[in-house]
């Protein structure tokens, strides 16, 4: 449903000399589906203080269940009025430069985010509003936690639109003009090819694989052991809060990860997953800071990879760990077709086998420096597979023999470099090597290596990726793209396994 | 000092203010002086074992008071073209490389102490927390001075994330 195209900016728009900023409102729903949240509250806080003091009541249950019903109804409709009037003193607007969003009822809110810093935009859709067709759209900025722009609800075409006239307009695309009294161009979506899709077998088998996971089984094994043997229930009754804990964090981890799949698109990547709550997230390009890539013990034999990113904007929201994910869980095969969409060239002449040494290898094959031997004290089992390798693109950090890990920074994304040493490591002439990135999971740090070396690569890092910095990509992505190719972004995979890319002009 | 592997050919260093020892000995003077103050209250009254808490305070206040102006002149920086160095630490040693382009804000802090010794801290932010890149013990002309060259060297190279 269009809103109607003559909606009264709000009091407090800005006043634009230049085009006009058509202003829209969210969709009428969004207090409805708002209010069940506020009953939702209001039936917890119901539960968990009075429930006693509801029992002690010498009154019929039937009048006791009404008694419920009607507060929660009245907090239902509380919730309705406000959210209601919420609705109305919201709007939003899209200009070629930021998107606004101005709301609040009595502390009023105005949001503008510039559409080249942009960092990702989401599609939710939040189980309840999936039922019923609306989603949220969620447009990231690289300001920490809570630097984001949520519009919700929309419905799903509303939402898709939307998003793909954010995305057009923050990639550069000029908007077509609007025909005098027709109706307004809309946005294309930018072409999708899918690349991968997990199947529930193999997330399912991944986490039966997992370390959590096994230790829950174990204690579940023991606590039912005790209480054959003690014949009692007591031990049994303390663990009951870690079982469900697990039990709650693998769920988390299947229905977020659940049929996970990643495409690509001119706008960027796009990664949709989740069973009962829907995501569409949409990366553009440039903005994936670093990616790491880590290896479980009991992965090793399934040769299974899991990528997660560090994307500036998802870091540090809490209880959102699947935001981070790249791919949940890859063949090294599907590795080497993931890896291009965020690092089209790895840097070297022969990237299959660097990349192969970066995963598994050990030793100096390849050009990596690792730990010297006479630190071997230090990284008994790891110092041979602890290294760093430099290309002409990024620098991969390999570590970990038992639970293998690398990390990958592209030069033109490390924010500063440190190296770092302690009383023990400058008594064998060792230094740590430092990436600072954007917040997010991946560990960026080159541990024990000789200090000289470290000096050097301080010195060769800094200087690479300032020559980076000068050669990067606009912010804007297809700003620069003066005949309609695809994206130099993605060219060939690293081993030619990727055909050419879907570009806007092809539809 | 065999900080040879810390040193970096060609670049020259500049140190921060002795001003910032004083400081520093004075606030962990307050921090360390309390405790041994109120350790040695019982230690007189009952003597004997007691004296260890004291005893203990007092060896890292005097360690501590030989420390600080070691550290303190282990601090150095430099202006580069491109970027800002910061070399911190005796017993742990780090260097910070910060490019002016990734800087996305600077801070200059002065505590009550600090103002009254005539220095403060600038302190460059970039977009990632890991960065460490704080100067503190400036004068506060010198201070002002950074903070408006740093401001003015990230504007002419500002670089995206």
């Amino acid at each position: 449903m269009q809103p109607p195209p003559g909606v009264q900016p709000p009091p407090d728009a800005p006043e634009h000399a230049t085009a006009p900023i058509e202003w829209r409102r969210l969709h009428k729903v969004t207090p409805l589906l708002n209010a069940w949240k506020a009953a939702a509250v209001l039936l917890g806080i119901a539960v968990w203080n009075y429930s006693e003091a509801l029992a002690e009541l010498e009154l019929p249950v039937l009048q006791k269940a009404l008694f419920v019903i009607g507060a929660i109804v009245l907090g239902a409709l509380v919730g309705l009025g406000y959210g209601a009037l919420a609705w109305r003193r919201t709007q939003y607007g899209i200009s070629n430069e930021s998107v606004f969003l101005h709301s609040g009822v009595l502390w009023r809110q105005q949001r503008h985010v510039r559409l080249d810093r942009l960092q990702a935009v989401d599609v939710t859709q939040p189980l309840l509003a999936r039922l019923f067709g609306f989603s949220s759209l969620k447009i990231e900025s690289a300001g920490g936690a809570g630097s984001n722009l949520t519009l919700s609800y929309l419905t799903d075409d509303e939402a898709q639109r939307v998003r793909n006239e954010i995305l057009a307009r923050a990639a550069g695309v000029k908007q077509r003009e609007q025909p005098e009294g027709g109706p307004p161009v809309e946005a294309e979506a930018a072409p999708e090819r899918q690349l991968l899709e997990l199947s529930s077998g193999r997330l399912l088998a991944s986490l039966l694989r997992s370390a959590g996971v096994i230790i829950a089984a174990l204690a579940v094994v023991a606590v039912v052991v005790a209480v054959i043997v003690t014949d009692t229930f007591r031990y049994a009754a303390g663990s009951i809060g870690g079982v469900v804990a697990a039990a709650g964090y693998v769920w988390s981890r299947f229905a977020g990860e659940f049929s996970f799949r990643i495409g690509i698109s001119a706008d960027g990547i796009r990664l949709r997953h989740g069973l009962l709550e829907a995501k569409a997230r949409t990366v553009p390009p440039g903005r994936v800071q670093a990616i790491s890539l880590s290896q479980p013990l009991l992965w090793r034999g399934k040769d299974w990879w899991r990528l997660r990113m560090n994307v500036a904007g998802y870091g540090g929201e809490t209880g959102q760990d699947a935001t981070t994910v790249l791919f949940p869980v890859a063949t090294t095969q599907e590795v080497r077709q993931i890896l291009p969409l965020v690092l089209p060239d790895l840097g070297t002449d022969s990237p299959v086998e660097t990349l192969d040494a970066a995963l598994t290898g050990t030793g100096e094959d390849h050009g990596f420096v690792t730990t010297p031997r006479r630190a071997r004290f230090l990284d008994p089992f790891a110092w041979r597979r602890q290294g760093i390798r430099v290309t002409r693109t990024a620098v991969l950090l390999r570590s970990g023999v038992w639970w293998r890990y690398l990390a990958i920074v592209p030069h033109e994304r490390t924010q500063s470099l440190g190296i770092k040493q302690g009383p023990v490591e400058r008594r064998v002439g060792l230094a740590d090597l430092e990436f600072h990135s954007t917040t997010g999971p991946v560990l960026s740090k080159a541990y024990h290596l000789d200090v000289d070396v470290a000096r050097e690569l301080l010195l060769d890092l800094a200087e690479r990726s300032r020559e980076a910095r000068r050669h990067a990509a606009p912010e804007r992505w297809m700003a620069q793209a003066e005949q309609p190719v695809a994206p130099a972004f993605l060219r060939a995979g690293y081993a030619g396994v990727l055909p050419s890319t879907p570009d806007r002009s092809a539809q | 000092m065999e900080s040879a592997a810390f040193d970096i050919p060609g670049v020259t260093w500049s140190s921060v203010s002795d001003k910032l020892i004083g400081v520093r000995r004075l606030t962990t003077g307050i921090w360390l002086g309390l405790p041994l103050v109120i350790a040695a209250v019982p230690a007189v009254i009952f003597g004997g074992a007691v004296w260890i808490a004291p005893a203990v305070f007092a060896a890292f206040l005097v360690w501590a008071f030989w420390l600080i102006p070691r550290q303190v002149r282990a601090i150095g920086y430099a202006e580069l073209e491109e970027d800002l160095l910061i070399r911190k630490g005796v017993m742990f040693r780090s260097i910070v490389v910060v490019p002016y382009g990734r800087m996305q804000f600077v801070d200059v802090q002065a505590g009550p102490l600090t103002r009254r010794a005539g220095i403060a801290q600038v302190q460059l932010h970039t977009a990632s927390p890991g960065t460490d890149a704080a100067i503190p013990g400036l004068p506060e002309a010198e201070a002002a001075r950074l903070r408006d060259r740093l401001s003015e060297a990230g504007e002419a190279r500002l670089a995206g994330l």
